[in-house]
């Protein structure tokens, strides 16, 4: 390897340990660097590379100025190539941003399709996850928990079951089994997923595993848990100002204390949820009443 | 400062009753499913049970309704409606109140109540008010 390709490469993986640590304007700082020496010197993969690299961090950070054309074009000229999956992949993770399921699953079947004819197991388990995610979303959680099951069986297999994907797919199986009432099945493979993410110090990705624990505790009246996962994921979502979950985690630990009989506590994070939607003002007074548990996908 | 009574258990938004609001309303799945942004196979499979949505969605869902309490719990309504929430509050307010001050306040309940009473019951009709044949 040339010494700038060295270079490239050491931005590449110190911008992605950046993601993983949650740093994501160091990987933006990182990943732009990146980009203006690839170009400069006229090293046109390592270009596409970080044209794609850029857009997954911009997606990380709920931004959308990137040009999805651009990636769509590096899909086009380099189909079968590393790069051309990793446009596929950001194609999709892009649409499924914007609530375009129909082209996001279009975009990952042609990025696991194209990773499994390079042989690119690391491509083909992400790509395995973000399908099942979009299944997911859609609520089908059959189909969803048996792509999980099948990227988490080619992390273990390539000896990776203690890698930061292999986690987030364990999370997510085990939230498929929690919705489909198989809590049994669920919760263990929840605490996998924390344990090795706390093993790894990735703390930005345990909001999930700790919002996927308080619902499995809210759905069998284990109270005091749920609460305690709840604080943890409201912490977590603030901390990493990650709306989705915060929205969630009021929800859900209105809820635990209003089933606790904690009225004045309920009320709190009613109150809080409801102050993002000024024009029902009605919100929450539906909230104390009705429950929604039994329609909710907290990853929908 | 944290109550110690359990809450009576609430309402669950169900597919079902989602269907039987629509159509209470006179709306379509494709025009319902318009209005809180979701595919109309998806509101179906909603209705059914199947489908399950985030947060936002759920609320669109009690927005386009904009429902009374009671219109949705309908007749089997166990959970505490606004108005029993108020009585309640009544009930607790007057049993703070001296041997006295509730005497006056019963009295005052009847005189209201009298006064309701005189307010909503017919006048006699009178003769040159009838209609001749």
């Amino acid at each position: 390897m040339s010494e700038r390709r060295k270079h490239l490469e050491f931005l590449r993986k110190t911008a992605r340990e950046a993601v993983w640590a949650g740093d994501y304007e160091r990987a933006l700082t990182l990943s732009d660097d990146g980009l203006s020496l690839a170009r400069a010197w006229k090293d046109g993969d390592w270009e596409d590379l970080f044209t794609c690299n850029r857009a997954t961090v911009l997606i990380e950070m709920d931004r959308k100025d990137f040009d999805l054309a651009q990636i769509k074009e590096i899909l086009l000229r380099s189909c079968s190539s590393r790069n051309g999956v990793r446009a596929a992949y950001i194609a999709a993770t892009a649409h499924e941003s914007r609530g375009e399921y129909g082209r996001a699953r279009f975009y990952a079947q042609a990025a696991l399709q194209k990773s499994r004819e390079l042989g690119l197991d690391e491509h083909t388990g992400t790509s395995l996850n973000l399908l099942a995610n979009l299944e997911l979303h859609e609520s089908r959680f059959e189909s969803a928990r048996d792509l999980f099951q099948e990227a988490l069986e080619r992390y273990e297999a390539q000896g990776e079951s203690l890698s930061r994907q292999a986690a987030v797919a364990s999370d997510n199986l085990g939230y498929c089994h929690i919705a489909l009432d198989r809590l049994d099945l669920g919760v263990p493979l929840v605490l996998r997923s924390l344990t090795v993410l706390e093993s790894l110090a990735v703390r930005q990705a345990m909001d999930y595993p700790s919002l996927d624990l308080c619902f499995a505790h809210l759905k069998t009246n284990r109270l005091e848990e749920a609460q305690d996962w709840g604080t943890r994921a409201l912490a977590l979502g603030d901390e990493f100002g990650r709306q989705d979950v915060v929205k969630n985690s009021h929800y859900l630990l209105a809820e635990a204390y209003s089933e606790m009989g904690r009225e004045s506590d309920a009320e709190e994070h009613y109150e809080a949820l409801a102050s993002g939607y000024p024009n029902f003002p009605a919100l929450k007074h539906y909230l104390r009443q009705i429950s929604l548990i039994g329609m909710i996908n907290l990853r929908a | 400062m944290s109550s110690t009574s359990h809450s009576p258990r609430r309402v669950q938004l169900v597919g079902s009753r989602i269907r039987e609001l629509r159509k209470g309303h006179r709306l379509t799945q494709t025009e319902l499913s318009e209005k809180i942004g979701v595919a109309q196979s998806d509101l179906s499979r909603m209705e059914q049970g199947e489908y399950k949505v985030g947060l936002d969605t759920l609320f669109k869902i009690l927005q386009v309704f904009d429902l009374k309490m009671g219109e949705f719990f309908g007749e089997t309504a166990t959970v505490p409606t606004p108005r029993l929430e108020e009585t309640r509050e009544l009930v607790t307010e007057f049993e703070a109140l001296s041997e006295e001050a509730r005497r006056e306040a019963r009295d005052f309940v009847r005189f209201k109540k009298l006064q309701e009473e005189k307010a909503s019951s017919p006048a006699p009709p009178e003769e040159d008010e009838e209609e001749k044949p």
